[in-house]
């Protein structure tokens, strides 16, 4: 099983909203994934645990040869499905 | 009539758990969800409802007499204990008006759309509870539900309006284009910014410095960490108390568990509240389609910003200093200096990542939520316990860095609650100004016309 971290402000608002809706999309095509939410602060203490980190806004913190996708066309809806295809392709590429 | 009195008036007795569920589902059903997906939303925010709780028994039986041995033995007053804004949210949800402030809220965005007076357009309906908190404190102040409402409806204008406002900094310094960000909890602060960093201007030292600290994030990180943060402010107030080692680090475990546990039980609320938040923008961006607008998104999307993250690195530990020298303060720092970062973004926008001006404006905005969290703890004590959360024997008070600790909110809670006759039009004159200004005089987002 892949996991996934999700990184928001607080590691409760819009991770919230992106974990749920990669978790749908990812059991449609189905992916088996667990999600993680946490706090942007704390990804440098986590991030080194998981295949793949999606942050909601900006992050230039280090994640140690972890893929990072950005997580904010899932909140405004433009550009989520490409989003969401990107996800779905680092999972099943490594 | 009376019917609807007794059935109201039943769910009220049963307490927030039971009519959490059931508001939520009507709200559901409102906006159109199905009756199966709008009780899970209901139920899923009563279970956060009821984990919240737990937690603030959690906390007040540990750390509230810690919190009163430390003030008996070296007479620091700090009494209010800050509960974070997670559980000042669900003292929000509980409340009996909540269901009329977020439909209230609701329709000012869409009315302001209309008339073309706000580009934002914010159907992120978990955030409401940052308006609807200063309508509930002073529903509960004045026992009048129209003051109550009335005084959401001023937070939610004066919200929209901040956001437009400040739309251009999201875009120009976080780069986000066609974002702009309604949350008060990191809106507030440029009440105090925008004069503040105007009069900083006017002094070279501040407006030419370049001053920065390097790694900051490396040897400042663990402030950021909530789980270690917990753990020391447990230990430090067990010595404090004039425990024992056994309890002290009792007391440590204990804090930094709530640390952690806080926001899993507050995402329960998220959860919940994203199917009506879903439906909301799948209608309005129906209502509103061809139209060029702002979307309203959570702060949380610039709090990753390095320069932001430095600087909350830099206040966090300084806020807690500053609670125990500020003169008047009784809040003791705890929860929320987990989302300092949301109080200083807006300020490191606006000075462009000027770090000494941050540390500046931030440590005013930090002062400015101290002492307007000590004066309205009460207030929000007695709402916690009047929702059934139960505060235990000692006589702590609880208070956070949201509601009526942020200046806005504060503001609007005064002049809606202390002679609303002359503190009402006093705000709205002055925000009327405001608006003028910014709309007039500085013509911000003229190009949306």
């Amino acid at each position: 099983m892949k996991r996934i971290l999700v990184a928001c402000g607080n590691g409760i608002a819009t991770s919230t909203v992106v974990a749920t809706k990669i978790k749908e999309y990812l059991n449609e095509k189905n992916v088996q994934v667990e999600m993680t939410q946490t706090k942007l602060m704390e990804v440098p203490s986590k991030v080194q645990d998981y295949d793949l980190l999606i942050t909601t806004g900006q992050f230039e913190g280090q994640t140690g040869g972890v893929p990072v996708v950005k997580g904010m066309p899932i909140l405004t809806g433009i550009g989520a499905e490409e989003t969401k295809e990107e996800v779905l392709n680092i999972l099943t590429k490594a | 009539m009376n019917s609807v009195m007794n059935v109201f008036n039943f769910f009220i007795d049963a307490g927030p758990t039971v009519m959490l569920p059931v508001i939520i589902t009507i709200i559901g059903l409102i906006f159109g969800l199905k009756i199966t997906r709008a009780f899970k939303s209901g139920l899923t925010l009563g279970i956060g409802f009821a984990g919240i709780k737990l937690l603030l028994d959690f906390m007040t039986t540990n750390v509230g007499p810690a919190a009163k041995a430390m003030v008996d033995r070296t007479g620091v007053k700090l009494d209010a204990l800050d509960v974070g804004w997670g559980s000042i949210a669900a003292v929000t949800w509980a409340s009996p008006i909540i269901a009329i402030l977020i439909f209230a809220i609701l329709l000012v965005n869409i009315i302001l759309l209309i008339l073309k007076k706000t580009h934002t357009l914010d159907v992120d309906i978990w955030n409401y509870h940052h308006m609807a908190i200063v309508g509930v404190m002073v529903y509960f102040v004045t026992k009048n539900v129209f003051l109550g409402v009335g005084a959401a409806i001023v937070m939610a204008i004066i919200t929209f309006k901040m956001s437009d406002w400040s739309q251009p900094l999201v875009e120009k310094f976080f780069g986000i284009p066609g974002v702009s960000l309604p949350t008060v909890s990191a809106l507030s602060s440029l009440v105090i910014a925008w004069p503040l960093n105007w009069l900083l201007d006017r002094i070279p030292l501040f407006r030419k410095s370049k001053f920065t600290i390097k790694d900051a994030q490396k040897y400042l990180g663990f402030f950021g960490d909530s789980m270690i943060m917990g753990l020391v402010i447990g230990i430090a107030i067990g010595f404090l108390a004039g425990y024992d080692i056994k309890q002290v680090l009792q007391l440590g475990v204990s804090m930094s568990a709530v640390l952690v546990l806080i926001p899993k039980m507050t995402s329960l609320f998220m959860e919940g509240l994203m199917p009506i938040s879903d439906a909301a923008q799948t209608w309005s961006q129906k209502k509103f389609k061809g139209r060029k607008l702002f979307i309203g998104l959570d702060a949380a999307v610039v709090v990753g910003n390095p320069d932001v993250i430095t600087t909350a690195l830099i206040i966090i530990p300084l806020t807690i200093a500053m609670a125990l020298v500020l003169p008047g303060n009784r809040v003791l720092p705890f929860a929320d200096l987990a989302v300092v970062p949301f109080r200083v973004a807006m300020v490191v926008a606006l000075t462009n990542g000027n770090l000494l001006k941050n540390i500046v404006i931030g440590l005013v905005v930090t002062a400015s939520l101290l002492w307007c969290g000590s004066a309205t703890s009460p207030i929000l004590t007695a709402i916690a316990k009047s929702v059934g959360i139960n505060l235990g024997t000692s006589s702590m008070l609880v208070s956070s860095f949201a509601a009526t600790s942020m200046i806005q909110s504060y503001l609007v809670f005064l002049a809606f609650s202390y002679k609303p006759l002359i503190g009402v039009p006093l705000l709205i004159i002055l925000f009327g100004l405001c608006w003028y200004f910014f709309d007039n005089v500085k013509k911000v987002n003229a190009e949306m016309e």
